[in-house]
């Protein structure tokens, strides 16, 4: 009785992952159709140069974010300096500034004409540099956009690695150094790969970033397809490829990980080491340098471009940019956590269990979707669905889900799932396998058990991942700009109408307002994590 | 079990409201009301709408994007599309959203004396409503103007390491590069491309107004912008260091594009539709079209703005923009084997 309930699960467990993973499917079927010239003029002129720097982005952002992350990470679990306890929360904020709004304030400040660069010319008499040529310039951008996914990712690895190991390690005399190396490292190591991974997919799918830079990515190729030669099937075909690299990263991490479990669920939040004197300041003086060149620079340039054009920018607009980006946020958040929550429940072992975890990992590929490609692809979906109605004699349906809020929530549910369930996932990996086998032996029906056991002990992670989806879908803007109804201009839309005509002061207001929400939303983010400490 | 039911209940509810005003936001548009698909942004036509509004009465719903997603949407509502109306900023997206049925020709007396006829589609598909000319930008610490003629004469390598250029992405550089190969054939294009792209001083840019700060921070001497960027950049800071040039006076001209738009095939207004063409099209219409955005009107009858009339006048490359629009995806060839980034 109780073993067929399970496989019953498995059923709407595996359609619900398939439904999210749809955009893909459709995305990988335009291989069904002929392949065209265009791949060999793109193979004799883009792809070569882009293979490589899309190799070198992807190489150079995932030490950048490993180092940094998880230095950072250490310094804040295991050292007790000045100013630690604001900044372990302030590392979270860069989350709450979109990349593309990065990618513009570097631009603005540290570009041949920007104002550093001048300023550095006229006091050393150097010559000035592109900084958009060669390939530092854009990878440390993107490391310190997307540190904070390991940052995350590591300490809270961090702070569940049993300290007894610790405390023995530096009962054997080793010192921060050889503990970090030799002890908190390798234990944080899922952590750090899993938050790596999201970076990864973050960094393919970019589109502002890398035309900002002028920079070669897959992404470029993917544009050029549809912009230049208006093939949205090669786009399509370009864009699987990124879904399979997607596939292939996530399947490695799996296999990296094994089946290793580090984890303790005791936490304390004793600090091992105290750094005293000048060793403290000067950790806080490369933690705040950190937080300083992330968050607190570009913030400022943004309040000063804000000032300077408020009055022209500023107007009763701006509520209704306001009110579309929080109804969005909010309703795309919840539903995409209750998504998660379902796919993440933890499930007794039955013979298909495997088929099942390949569609729920196929579901969250769509992190590693360019967002115009996902939305595209739903267009695509809802008019195949269209002509299966029409052929049985039904109507059309395009003209109701095109540009209807549905359409939208469900491409932000499959493009930002991975989140969520990661999150998710976490935690009720931390559910042991014992509380199902005492609910079963009391007699307990699933649906108790999900609802008094599973979702109470998963709760914390699940509204974490939800803040993160929320915070996600804020900074969206290639699936909301093709998909939004009329009327529902975000503040990220807005950002990128002004920015896309050079405005870039008055999208400084926008993006301001969006930079005080989002920090808004990690804050309760923070307070709902040290509650749980 | 009670709460968790109601609780769902209101869920769901909430979504259910979200859906239904978003379907029922599409089918208020009636008679009174004129839907607009732009790729011209918010901030450049709102103002316009508005005006039409009060002296007309009839109400304009719009919705902006990019102008490739919007044929997109556009070809996959077929019949049913809420848009009466399509608006780009670029001759290349007219024509291709008119190669893909999705205008009908509209032929209409007050367009056609209003609109010089090669800033039309020849069958009455599309109509251009404001001209940007497309030119050279030099420093004037620099650079002495008579070393200026051509687009073609910044390939030669006197300029190398001086040129800074928009990116070939950009849907201005290709259509500036599709005139090239109509003027000067596919052969000597391929070569000023070439030139061009061993004499920049950068990467190519992603916008005009780097290209200009480039300029006056010294990193390269001359660029070719589109007027306006330069217009609203003298308009914040008339001391700059910058000057036009106005390229190809002797020969074929300066390169211009639209920014246009055409009534969608299936409009459900098209009555509506034609009216406002040809309102934007109007005198009154056409000066604030071109002064929000120091654009030049495409009504010949009415004078630019003061900062517009200031540069001067000059000859346009009179090349119907449709071609522009055909060589697109050839100029785009010919960047991408160059190694135009």
């Amino acid at each position: 009785m109780f073993q067929k309930t399970i496989t019953r699960s498995n059923i709407w467990v595996s359609l619900l992952a398939l439904i999210v993973a749809l955009p893909m499917f459709v995305v990988a079927s335009s291989w069904l159709i002929p392949i065209s010239d265009l791949w060999l003029h793109f193979a004799q002129t883009l792809l070569p140069d882009l293979v490589i720097s899309t190799l070198i982005l992807l190489t150079g952002v995932a030490i950048g974010v490993s180092i940094l992350g998880s230095v950072l990470a250490y310094l804040v679990v295991m050292v007790e300096f000045p100013g630690r306890r604001w900044l372990e929360w302030a590392l979270f904020l860069p989350f709450a500034v979109p990349a593309y709004v990065m990618a513009f304030v570097y631009l603005g400040v540290f570009d041949y004409s920007g104002y550093a660069q001048v300023i550095i010319r006229e006091l050393t008499g150097l010559p000035g540099f592109d900084i958009r040529s060669g390939h530092w310039a854009i990878i440390l951008t993107f490391v310190l956009v997307f540190y904070p996914y390991v940052y995350m990712m590591a300490r809270a690895s961090f702070k569940c690695q049993k300290i007894q190991m610790i405390e023995a390690g530096k009962m054997l005399g080793a010192n921060p150094f050889r503990v970090f190396f030799r002890i908190s490292m390798p234990l944080a190591r899922p952590a750090v790969a899993a938050g790596v991974l999201v970076t990864l997919m973050e960094t393919l799918a970019d589109f502002g970033v890398v035309s900002l830079f002028n920079y070669s990515t897959f992404t470029t190729a993917i544009y050029s397809a549809w912009g230049d030669f208006r093939s949205i099937e090669v786009a399509a075909q370009l864009a699987s490829l990124l879904v399979l690299v997607a596939f292939f990263l996530i399947y490695f991490e799996k296999k990296a990980r094994g089946k290793a479990k580090y984890y303790s669920a005791e936490v304390t939040d004793i600090k091992p080491y105290e750094a005293k004197g000048v060793t403290g300041w000067l950790v806080f003086l490369f933690v705040f340098s950190v937080f300083m060149l992330a968050f607190a620079m570009p913030i400022l340039q943004i309040i000063v471009w804000s000032f300077s054009v408020f009055e022209e920018e500023w107007g009763f607009k701006y509520i209704d940019y306001f009110s579309s980006t929080v109804t969005l946020t909010l309703s795309a958040a919840i539903l995409t956590v209750i998504v998660a929550a379902v796919l993440a429940l933890p499930r007794d072992r039955v013979k298909n269990s495997k088929s099942v975890q390949i569609l729920i990992r196929l579901s969250t590929l769509g992190y590693a979707l360019p967002g115009s490609v996902m939305a595209v692809g739903l267009l695509y979906l809802v008019q195949n669905i269209s002509n299966v109605s029409l052929h049985f004699g039904g109507s059309s349906i395009n003209h109701i889900l095109f540009g209807s809020i549905a359409l939208l929530l469900f491409a932000y549910v499959s493009r930002f799932i991975a989140i969520a369930y990661n999150s998710a996932n976490a935690s009720s990996d931390q559910i042991k396998p014992v509380y199902g086998h005492s609910a079963k032996l009391l007699g307990a029906s699933r649906f108790r058990l999900v609802k008094d056991v599973y979702l109470p002990m998963m709760a914390p992670g699940i509204l974490a991942g939800g803040l993160l989806v929320a915070v996600d879908v804020m900074k969206e803007l290639p699936a909301t700009y093709l998909l939004r109804p009329f009327g529902w201009d975000t503040l990220a839309v807005r950002v990128y109408e002004l920015s896309a005509e050079g405005l870039f002061e008055r999208a400084s207001v926008p993006a301001l307002i969006m930079v005080m929400f989002g920090a808004l939303l990690m804050f309760i983010f923070h307070r709902l994590d040290s509650n749980k400490i | 079990m009670f709460i968790y039911t109601k609780k769902l209940l209101l869920l769901l509810a909430l979504f259910a409201t979200l859906f239904t005003s978003s379907v029922t936001q599409v089918q208020a548009a009636t008679n009174d009301t004129v839907t607009v698909y732009s790729s011209r942004k918010e901030h450049l036509i709102q103002p316009l709408f508005e005006q039409f509004t009060k002296e007309t009465g009839v109400e304009v719903n719009y919705l902006t994007g990019k102008g490739s997603d919007l044929i997109e949407r556009l070809k996959l509502e077929g019949e049913k599309t809420p848009a009466d109306m399509f608006m780009t900023v670029d001759a290349g997206d007219l024509w291709y959203a008119g190669t893909q049925n999705i205008f009908q020709s509209v032929s209409s007396d007050i367009l056609n004396s209003n609109i010089p006829s090669h800033l039309r589609d020849p069958g009455g598909l599309w109509t251009g409503l404001s001209v940007r000319a497309r030119t050279i930008v030099y420093s004037t610490d620099r650079v002495n103007p008579n070393e200026l003629s051509t687009y073609a004469e910044l390939a030669n390598a006197k300029w190398s390491g001086r040129l800074c250029l928009r990116t070939s992405k950009k849907i201005y550089t290709k259509s500036l590069v599709a005139s090239i190969i109509h003027n000067q054939g596919n052969e000597n294009a391929k070569q000023i491309v070439t030139g061009w792209v061993s004499n920049l001083a950068a990467v190519p840019n992603a916008k005009d107004s780097h290209i200009m700060n480039a300029i006056i921070a010294g990193q390269c001497d001359v660029g070719i912008v589109n007027t306006y960027y330069f217009g609203r950049l003298i308009e914040e800071n008339p001391e700059a260091p910058l000057k036009l040039y106005w390229a190809n006076q002797n020969s074929t001209g300066v390169h211009v594009n639209v920014s246009g738009a055409g009534v969608t095939k299936y409009s459900s207004n098209v009555e509506g539709s034609i009216q406002l063409l040809e309102w934007l099209s109007s005198a009154r219409a056409q000066s604030i079209y071109a002064s929000l955005n120091k654009e030049y009107p495409a009504n010949q009858n009415i004078a630019s703005d003061e900062i517009v009339s200031s540069w001067g006048s000059f000859k346009q490359d009179k090349m119907n923009l449709s071609i522009a629009g055909k060589l697109q995806s050839e100029a785009v060839t010919l960047m991408q084997r160059q190694g135009y980034k």
